[in-house]
């Protein structure tokens, strides 16, 4: 498979035209539709988006919300950005058409602090979504009201987590929340509320358009759709790319221009890292993780690198709410100093650092704590020479 | 020339609102303006929501953008992520560190340039970056990050 443009498309349906679909459906048959194409969201977590709006639009409550997580930080993500940059308006439109779903009026952005220059092209699209009346009140002279409000973070990785997303914009200090209550029932002001990825919104008005049978036509099995990745590193053509999901790594790397593959990093730091040999494994969320960000190495690089720059940027975003989160990341980044400077020579030594990193991933609230263990694990067992301290290279 | 602490907190609670949920807006607005939260603003803001001042201070120690100190007229952000890292960011460290001479968290004595180290800022695809204030620059050279420090008023 190659690449298969669809939210990236240089032609694109007509703005309002799947709003305008949708207004002449049931919003449960606009539910329906989204369920069937079992699209699950595009953030990495893969929870089934119509299940997530079916959940929210059942819910007792008013004042629904719909929420845009905007606030990618997966280290080697910007597929959100790419995506805010040109198709806005497709956003948007499937922020509203969430909410004549679940029945809300109320849509909210996330915008994650570092694209602060992104809100003027948000604002620009909302602008000219009001003229033309597919946003404000009485969109399209149906009874449906649905603005969309920009709220900016201010810098935590952490926040990317759908609770602490929520607990930031509560004005809070961004730590997750225990579930349940799930958000579609209690979230945001404890109002039923659906959080989803930005990628997610821009694909619903390709399904609304062509139907769900068409999205499901295009991945794989039950991983539906296209995904678009980030691919940066050591590759010529570091970019966005769209692929059916369920694509091999190998598909991915040959469109973004890889000729020297030491390691893959796939899913961003919280991923997994891969060698040259398994470029036949598949993007879905039954093998490698589908969040988005790939980061090749070369044969130059020392993967023990790598590993203590993932290290260091989980100690310092690890919102400290768990120990096990909180201090294991700061011990695993102890042992990569101490394979290092050769103090840890063989496996048998390493053993306590993996047992660490099995209490992390039980012991953590988050996929934070849970899953920053996995590069350690990976890069550790299958690149590390010991006792030289090396990683390849 | 900006604005009393406490009056930007006036307004920022006229336009946000004083409800909890109004807390980070207020303060980005703060830090917006005098580019730090000062104690007289931490203040006004528990005051105006009707929390205690050590909750507003536990939101601002929370997050990167938030800093209780003051800081320079421009503010670089400097990516430290493997992405970048690979493509060079600790060269365009090094230069910037040599041409402000201050090293990374500190502020030049003129108060014209803070200097961050941050985590990943979503330009992988164009590395190195930097967020020079609201501006990306990518695919840095020495010395065209030279260039851009020069140009900073």
């Amino acid at each position: 498979m190659s690449e298969k443009k669809i939210l990236t498309a240089t032609e694109q349906p007509d703005t309002g035209s799947a709003l305008k679909k949708s207004l002449e459906m049931t919003s449960a048959d606009v539910v329906f539709e989204v369920r069937e194409s079992e699209i699950r969201g595009r953030g990495g977590a893969g929870f089934p988006t119509g299940i997530k709006w079916n959940l929210a639009g059942a819910a007792s409550g008013s004042n629904k919300m719909v929420i845009c997580n905007a606030d990618e930080g997966e280290p080697g993500t910007f597929k959100d950005r790419y995506l805010i940059e040109n198709y806005a308006l497709k956003l948007l439109e499937g922020m509203t058409i969430a909410g004549y779903a679940i029945g809300s009026s109320h849509g909210i952005i996330y915008l994650r602090a570092e694209y602060p220059y992104l809100i003027p092209i948000i604002e620009k699209a909302r602008e000219d979504l009001i003229r033309e009346n597919l946003l404000g009140e009485n969109i399209l002279g149906k009874d449906f009201n649905f603005d969309i409000e920009i709220r900016p973070g201010a810098g935590a990785y952490v926040c990317g987590e759908e609770t602490s997303l929520i607990e930031s914009l509560e004005g809070k200090r961004g730590v997750p929340r225990n579930k349940p209550p799930y958000p579609v029932n209690s979230g945001y002001l404890f109002r039923p509320t659906v959080v989803n990825n930005v990628e997610t919104f821009a694909a619903v008005p390709h399904i609304i358009l062509n139907g769900a049978e068409w999205f499901q036509d295009l991945g794989i099995g039950d991983c539906t759709g296209t995904k678009l990745f980030s691919i940066s590193g050591d590759i010529e053509n570091p970019g966005v790319y769209e692929l059916p999901m369920g694509s091999t790594i190998g598909e991915l790397l040959e469109a973004a221009g890889a000729k020297d593959v030491q390691a893959v990093q796939v899913g961003g730091a919280s991923g997994a890292t891969i060698t040259a040999d398994e470029l036949e494994r598949s993007l879905s969320f039954d093998d490698l993780p589908p969040g988005g960000s790939v980061i090749v190495f070369n044969s130059s690089r020392d993967l023990m690198d790598v590993l203590e720059n993932f290290l260091e940027f989980f100690v310092h975003e690890s919102c400290g709410q768990c120990t096990t989160c909180r201090e294991g990341n700061v011990r695993l980044l102890d042992a990569v100093h101490l394979i290092r400077n050769g103090e840890i020579s063989s496996m048998e030594e390493l053993e306590p650092f993996f047992q660490l990193a099995e209490v992390m991933k039980i012991g953590s609230k988050c996929g934070l704590g849970q899953t920053s263990p996995n590069c350690f694990i990976d890069i550790v067992t299958r690149f590390i020479d010991l006792p030289d301290g090396k990683g390849g290279a | 020339m900006s604005r009393n602490p406490q009056k930007i907190v006036f307004d920022a609670v006229a336009k946000y609102g004083s409800g909890r949920e109004a807390v980070v807006q207020i303060l980005t607005e703060i830090n917006r303006e005098l580019g730090y939260i000062p104690e007289e603003s931490i203040v006004a803001v528990a005051d105006a929501v009707g929390v205690s001042n050590a909750e507003i201070y536990s939101v601002i120690s929370f997050y990167s953008f938030f800093s209780t100190e003051p800081r320079g007229r421009n503010i670089i952000r400097l990516c430290t992520t493997i992405s970048c890292e690979m493509k060079g960011s600790r060269e365009i460290l090094e230069t910037i560190e040599a041409e402000l001479g201050i090293k990374a968290g500190a502020t030049t004595p003129d108060g014209r340039i803070t200097l961050e180290t941050t985590s990943c800022i979503g330009l992988c695809d164009q590395a190195p970056a930097i967020l020079v204030n609201d501006t990306p620059h990518t695919r840095l050279t020495p010395d065209e990050t030279r260039r851009i420090i020069a140009g900073l008023e």
